[in-house]
């Protein structure tokens, strides 16, 4: 496990969500290390996806703050955010469906890492390049020239991860990028985390396939209705008497 | 085809167009009918960049377009009203430059809309826009300086530019308008800003978490849309002669320009123009009483939009150029 530098990659501190009445996260503390692979889980509704919305500006938490590489995330909104280097896949994945898979990986390369390096481009050949690159490191080149309803639910889950990884993140929320799918196709998956973590990207994986989680985190983090009840290794994160009870019962 | 290539055949077009009608007709009905048609061409291809490529329906068009027309009236009868209170003389203002003034007014509108309304999604947008058009025809009805719901008259210069009659100047500066237009249109389509838009018309959260600003991409398509519909309007005035609110914010325009893309599809910009050319010209044949031999008055106009706009819907929803493209697939293979 990467040993903690001096400012956390990601930096959560106190904060909370709520729908109307209902406390959907509260007193939420959680730091991230460069390099990490995050386990994030806990039963449904427990709040996993609304802090991923709240770490990526699609939702606003009223409470608490967020720091990414030392900055304050706060009060900027998600394309902001994703230009500082925060990418995620969604749980059910959006594709642009009217566009082709190439137009698909343009979209983040064209207006996410051109506008933050302003002064050098990628030109148009550079970003094709990149677009067939990124496609083909999830087998999915030879589909490049189709559009997304072609694709099947597990190519349509790498694109989603494509189309994350084209923005250069630093950091990855993947959002149950393998829910549905069968064995071989999570190891797929599995497999273009793995390597992505291993070129330099944070990883925060939430899911709810235990083997694949407990196979893949160097840390895990379990929520339960809103509140952090265990942040530590997973073999000892699992065996917490708390997490126990959440996922058991008493 | 390069952009620039685009650009240049597109203006040649126009100008082989308007100098072989110049030449060759001299009937004043057909500029009448093709003014028609040219405004339709650039309010559908206008409402296209809005609707079509960006997913937002806008049924304000007659607001847009009255604006645009209302902004005219106003600079025709400011060198008067400057002389009577201030003795200041300023000539009157030439149309072209009213077109521009009227295309900035409405692109003003567009943004200001745009920033209360984009927040609203899918129906609920619509009905803004709708109700955008009432408050303004409201606004309209109630000034007394460009006519209330009177209406005004606008007295066209004696000589018009170009040679020929003044029906012929507003024909030629139409067709500028609609080459101006669709070029515009083909441009954003080819382009980086297209891109975004389609992102946002496919997926709003999906376009942001990709770096896509979806706010401010959402204005730079209302202003846009709305400057082009404007600027189709500022020559109204001089056309009718005789401007009133419930002629310049007629249901026409917006359910014209909804449907004219929609039936001839709304994914390029080719499509607003079929579109516009074939129901703007069908539209003309019946108001002169061209099917009358198959019973149809000609208050049946808009039953023909309706109509078949019901029939693409239904049978085509990606309009004539959805059509042509499956048919072509078919072809290969």
């Amino acid at each position: 496990m990467p040993e903690e530098t001096a400012t956390p990659l990601l930096e959560v501190k106190g904060l909370g969500k709520r729908f109307g009445g209902f406390v959907a996260l509260e007193g939420i503390e959680l730091t991230i290390a460069k390099g990490e692979r995050l386990g994030l889980i806990g039963p449904n509704g427990s709040g996993k996806s609304t802090l991923v919305n709240c770490l990526c500006g699609t939702l606003h938490n009223e409470t608490g703050t967020v720091a990414f590489a030392g900055k304050s995330l706060n009060g900027l909104i998600a394309h902001e955010r994703t230009r500082l280097g925060l990418a995620r896949s969604f749980q059910l994945p959006k594709p642009f469906h009217s566009l082709n898979l190439i137009d698909n990986i343009r979209i983040p390369l064209l207006y996410t890492v051109n506008a933050r390096h302003r002064q050098h481009h990628l030109s148009a050949a550079a970003i094709a390049e990149r677009c067939e690159e990124l496609l083909s490191h999830v087998n999915l080149a030879d589909k490049a020239r189709r559009r997304p309803r072609d694709l099947t639910q597990v190519e349509m889950r790498k694109l989603e991860l494509a189309r994350a990884v084209a923005t250069q993140p630093t950091l990855l929320f993947a959002d149950e990028a393998m829910a549905g799918l069968s064995h071989s196709e999570i190891e797929e998956i599995l497999a273009v985390l793995m390597r992505l973590n291993d070129e330099g990207i944070t990883i925060v994986l939430i899911e709810h396939i235990m083997s694949a989680v407990m196979s893949f985190s160097t840390r895990l983090v379990v929520l339960v209705a809103g509140h952090k009840i265990a942040d530590g290794l997973p073999q000892e994160a699992i065996r917490n008497p708390e997490v126990e009870k959440a996922y058991l019962g008493e | 085809m390069r952009n620039w290539v685009f650009w240049a055949v597109l203006v040649a077009v126009g100008l082989v167009f308007v100098v072989v009608s110049r030449l060759t007709i001299a009937n004043d009905y057909f500029y009448f009918a093709g003014y028609v048609v040219l405004e339709y061409v650039v309010l559908a291809t206008a409402w296209n960049i809005l609707g079509g490529y960006t997913g937002y329906t806008n049924f304000g068009t007659g607001a847009f377009f009255a604006a645009g027309a209302y902004s005219s009236v106003v600079l025709f009868k400011l060198p008067p009203l400057l002389l009577a209170t201030f003795n200041w003389t300023i000539p009157a203002m030439p149309l072209p430059v009213m077109i521009a003034v009227g295309g900035v007014v409405s692109g003003l509108i567009g943004l200001g809309t745009g920033y209360l309304t984009l927040r609203l999604r899918g129906v609920f947008f619509a009905i803004a826009t709708l109700a955008l058009s009432i408050v303004l025809q409201t606004l309209i009805v109630n000034w007394a300086f460009v006519g209330g719901s009177r209406g005004v008259f606008v007295i066209r210069p004696a000589l018009a530019p170009l040679g020929g009659g003044y029906i012929q100047y507003l024909f030629s500066l139409m067709t500028l308008l609609a080459v101006i237009a669709v070029g515009i249109a083909r441009s954003i389509e080819r382009s980086r800003l297209g891109l975004g838009f389609h992102a946002i018309r496919d997926d709003e959260l999906a376009a942001e978490a990709a770096g896509v600003p979806t706010l401010r991409l959402k204005l730079i398509s209302t202003t846009i849309s709305g400057a082009l519909m404007g600027m189709a309007g500022a020559p109204l005035p001089y056309f009718v002669t005789y401007l009133t609110p419930t002629a310049s914010f007629d249901l026409a325009y917006a359910v014209n320009s909804v449907a004219m893309p929609v039936i001839g599809g709304m994914t390029s910009w080719i499509g607003p123009v079929i579109g516009a050319i074939l129901l703007g010209t069908l539209q003309q044949l019946g108001t002169v009483g061209f099917f009358l031999d198959l019973k149809l008055d000609p208050t049946f106009n808009l039953l023909i939009v309706g109509l078949l706009l019901i029939g693409f819907v239904i049978i085509a929803p990606n309009g004539i150029v959805g059509l042509v493209q499956s048919w072509l697939r078919r072809g290969e293979a």
